[in-house]
């Protein structure tokens, strides 16, 4: 930590990462200096990889229509072929090919969790992203460890597209 | 109008005024007529009396032809030995059969109704008025009672003007010795106290009464009068008005000693014969009375023989509806009976006591009544003042005149527009309006600013006659003031439950308005995406951005609802469907209950009145139902879970019911589960039902729980329609 006298008359004092200066009579000043982290950068990388014209099959099920439709328009602007449902049950009375599913936690009838559930006891590997409206998933949830990514709405298209590489790559390690 | 009693007086008074300025029959004839004329309002009258021949003749009359008097002169409903004669009343001679012959004779003479008023002397029929009428006549109780009134004393005038003629016609009017006839009625005596002095002394009796003079003053002059037209001394006892007590009326030449000893005894006949004239109501004639030492204990009469009297006589004192007062006696110095002239006086003493104490009588009543009216008055805390149709102070009655918006005699004959607030003068206007037009009294309540106070007053309004109204107002300050008081603290625990309800609630409301926002987001960086594609699909740019405009305002409602609830605002009371208030809730409620796995389901009235009601608060209620349903719930399987929410229009309510299939409510806890405090949840306070109903009941209506017949509780909540609707 250095503290010296400022040419105005200030008195600034800095450490690493912050910064306080006081000016006699005129109050003090603080400033803080945090890491940039690097996510941001991952991301656009994985925004530029996901519009690049491999495109995925996407399906997205979410009971509130608005949402629902609102995916639907960003991930086929982003070049994606996306099926959207209302409920587990009716995704599960069609069912598609999908590269990845993103699916709401809180559905009438079956909840997010029971049906990942439900396709894991029949096999399937397909993987999930969990969306939620109620501030994520619940600490306690063992899916967490289980490696299934979980979005808080409102959520960014950068952390959508990141949480949907993360699934389709830790499916393709369990793969390996 | 008069009391009946003065109205009998004044008769009396004109009848004696008559009667006193004339001496010879056809004048005292005359006087009749007139009184009758005067007091009745009847322009036709006849007097007739027996002959010496017992016929019925004219003696006098008016608007009656000759004809008229040939052809029903001699007929007569009495004879003169008739007794007990009773006033007969025609009010239609067409219906009545035993004038049937007589039909013809009226009908010419335009004679429609008529009464027969019998004139008696010593229960014999003398003679008779005639009151006739050119209408159907319905007879009044107190007409009839005014008529024998003149009756009886043209009788009176009648007899002593005959014997005038008789005592005129022998030559010995003045100064002839009475001739007492020992043990019996004398008969045949001259009329010693039919004098000037005694008809003057009668008049200033009834004057004397008239100018409300105290009642001993009255009965003492009456006294002196009659023992000055007679040779004994005269006693007035009263009936105490707790018809068992004696009281002395009037004994001025009887020892103190002996007024002090029988006033205040039990009636019966040991208080002397004037006790027992009393006792039995009628005349008893004591001819003897050391002689007949038979009768009992006799204050009065030891007295009396002290001074040197032997013959007692007394008559009862009856009022004119007959009811018993007290009795007139007379002591004699000589044993033996009274003479007819003396009978007579007696009978006229107590005649006249009779008027002066049944007036007296009257007039204390009416005094005591009007004592019980100011006591009354004295003891209301209201205010009270007799308005003018159009507002005009008349009278008033107020306690605390210093509290008033004016000092009354400054607004006294004065309108009270003078005085209050336009606004408040035209809500009186219309309060007096109403009053005056449906007899009902009109109830105004209002609030004014005094002193830098508000104080509250309520008015009631009812119509005194056909155009003043009695106003009365109360200060209802310290009413009021608890009341909002009630209401503040009412409107500070509902609030404080809907921040409760809120901070359980959190979870799902930040699910209410994520989603819309996760929306938002979504769509306007697909927009942002859809803007760097070549071509641009303007149609779904387009869509994205309606989109994000309709999520937007999405969250800004569930915001404005939160915001809502939050506030701490008095009741805005409005028209209310209580279906957009159950959906709303539902609205707000959505995804707690999915999450909590509460399937609902609701049975909506389709048409629905509106209830006069804040949104807020009706909105709480149904929300602390559904909630108190939930918890309800908890422990059951969600297969078996089912919240129905039902709204139905009845009889003027509007009835909104949240029933579930939950564990019901034990039977101990249904009486009190809208007691605060009572729950059977592991969270909250228990005060929900406690708010919900008295949210309902400040609206005027009614909450109650039921368990159901199967499974589970109903809470039904009954809210009046609101004016004016069906």
């Amino acid at each position: 930590m250095e503290s010296c006298r400022l040419s105005d008359g200030r008195v600034a004092v800095r450490r690493d990462q912050d910064e306080i200066a006081a000016c006699p009579n005129r109050g003090a000043e603080l400033g803080v200096y945090l890491e940039r982290p690097a996510v941001d950068t991952e991301s656009e990388t994985a925004v530029a990889h996901m519009t690049n014209p491999d495109p995925l099959n996407l399906v997205v099920v979410d009971d509130d229509e608005e949402v629902r439709t609102a995916l639907r328009r960003l991930l086929r602007a982003l070049g994606h072929k996306v099926r959207v449902f209302a409920s587990a049950e009716e995704y599960e009375a069609t069912p598609v090919e999908a590269d990845c599913l993103i699916v709401d936690l809180r559905l009438p009838g079956l909840n997010g969790f029971e049906l990942m559930e439900r396709l894991r006891l029949r096999g399937s590997s397909t993987p999930i992203v969990f969306i939620t409206g109620d501030g994520g998933p619940s600490p306690n949830d063992p899916t967490i460890h289980a490696g299934t990514p979980s979005l808080a709405k409102p959520f960014d298209e950068h952390d959508l597209i990141a949480a949907i590489t993360r699934a389709l790559s830790a499916t393709h390690e369990r793969a390996r | 109008m008069p009391a009946p009693a003065n109205r009998q007086l004044a008769v009396r008074l004109a009848v004696s005024r008559a009667l006193g300025r004339t001496r010879d029959l056809n004048g005292v004839y005359n006087a009749a007529l007139e009184t009758l004329a005067e007091c009745l309002n009847v322009s036709r009258a006849s007097v007739l009396l027996f002959d010496a021949d017992g016929v019925m003749r004219f003696r006098a009359y008016r608007g009656l032809s000759v004809q008229y008097r040939i052809a029903v002169e001699g007929h007569s409903p009495w004879t003169p030995d008739s007794v007990d004669a009773e006033p007969i009343l025609v009010p239609d001679v067409s219906r009545e059969p035993t004038l049937e012959r007589y039909l013809p004779v009226f009908t010419r003479e335009r004679i429609v109704a008529l009464a027969f008023i019998p004139l008696v002397s010593l229960g014999r029929v003398i003679g008779k008025f005639m009151l006739y009428y050119d209408a159907p006549h319905a007879f009044d109780s107190e007409e009839i009672q005014l008529a024998s009134v003149i009756a009886a004393s043209v009788a009176f005038a009648v007899e002593r003007g005959k014997a005038d003629d008789v005592a005129r016609r022998s030559g010995a009017l003045a100064g002839s010795e009475q001739s007492a006839v020992p043990g019996g009625i004398a008969r045949n005596d001259s009329a010693l106290w039919q004098t000037e002095a005694f008809q003057a002394g009668q008049r200033q009796v009834l004057e004397l009464i008239a100018t409300g003079a105290p009642l001993a003053q009255v009965l003492t002059l009456l006294v002196h009068i009659v023992e000055d037209q007679s040779e004994g001394v005269c006693s007035v006892l009263l009936l105490d008005t707790d018809g068992v007590h004696v009281r002395v009326g009037a004994a001025p030449s009887f020892p103190d000693e002996y007024s002090e000893r029988i006033d205040g005894q039990p009636l019966g006949p040991h208080v002397g014969s004037n006790g027992t004239a009393m006792h039995v109501g009628q005349p008893i004639i004591d001819t003897d009375i050391v002689c007949h030492c038979d009768s009992q204990w006799d204050v009065l009469r030891e007295a009396a023989v002290a001074i040197g009297l032997r013959a007692c006589w007394s008559t009862p004192i009856l009022s004119p509806h007959k009811k018993l007062l007290g009795s007139f006696a007379t002591y004699c110095g000589t044993p033996r009976g009274p003479s007819h002239e003396e009978l007579r006086l007696l009978e006229t003493a107590a005649d006249l006591a009779g008027v002066a104490i049944d007036h007296h009588q009257s007039q204390e009543a009416l005094r005591q009544s009007e004592e019980r009216n100011r006591a009354i008055l004295r003891a209301i805390p209201d205010w009270m003042f007799v308005m003018s149709s159009d507002g005009v102070y008349l009278d008033y009655h107020v306690k605390n005149p210093e509290a008033l918006l004016a000092p009354p005699e400054a607004f006294l004959g004065k309108s009270m527009r003078e005085f209050l607030p336009s606004w408040l003068a035209d809500d009186y206007d219309r309060a007096f309006e109403r009053a005056l037009a449906t007899n009902e009294p009109e109830l105004l309540e209002y609030s004014l600013e005094e002193h830098h106070e508000r104080r509250f007053y309520e008015a009631r309004i009812v119509r005194a006659d056909s155009d003043r109204l009695l106003c009365i107002v109360r200060d209802i300050t310290d009413r009021k003031r608890a009341e909002l008081d009630a209401a503040a603290q009412r409107h500070e625990l509902a609030h404080l439950n809907r921040v409760m309800i809120l901070a359980e609630q959190s979870g799902a409301l930040a699910h209410e308005l994520s989603q819309p926002l996760a929306a938002i987001l979504t769509n306007a960086q697909a927009a942002r995406r859809l803007l760097d594609q070549s071509p641009l699909d303007l149609a779904e740019l387009r869509a994205a951005l309606d989109d994000v405009i309709k999520n937007d305002k999405r969250a800004g409602t569930v915001i404005h609802r939160l915001r809502e609830l939050l506030k701490k605002s008095n009741a805005v009371l409005q028209p209310v469907d209580l279906n957009e208030v159950t959906r709303e809730v539902l609205d707000l409620t959505h995804s707690d209950l999915l999450l909590r796995r509460m399937p609902i389901k609701t049975s909506l009235s389709p048409v629905i009145p509106p209830v006069l009601g804040d949104r807020v608060q009706l909105q709480q209620v149904i929300l602390n139902l559904v909630l108190n349903a939930c918890d309800a719930m908890s422990a059951i399987e969600p297969a078996e879970r089912e919240i129905t929410l039902t709204t139905v229009v009845d009889d003027g309510f509007v009835e909104i019911a949240v029933a579930d299939r939950g564990v019901g409510i034990p039977d101990d806890l249904l009486d009190s589960v809208f007691e605060p405090f009572v729950t059977h949840r592991a969270q909250g306070l228990g005060l929900g039902l406690t708010i919900s109903r008295s949210i309902v009941l400040a609206h005027r209506g009614r909450i109650q729980a039921e368990n159901n017949a199967d499974r589970g509780a109903t809470f039904r909540c009954f809210l009046p329609v609101a004016n004016g609707q069906v």
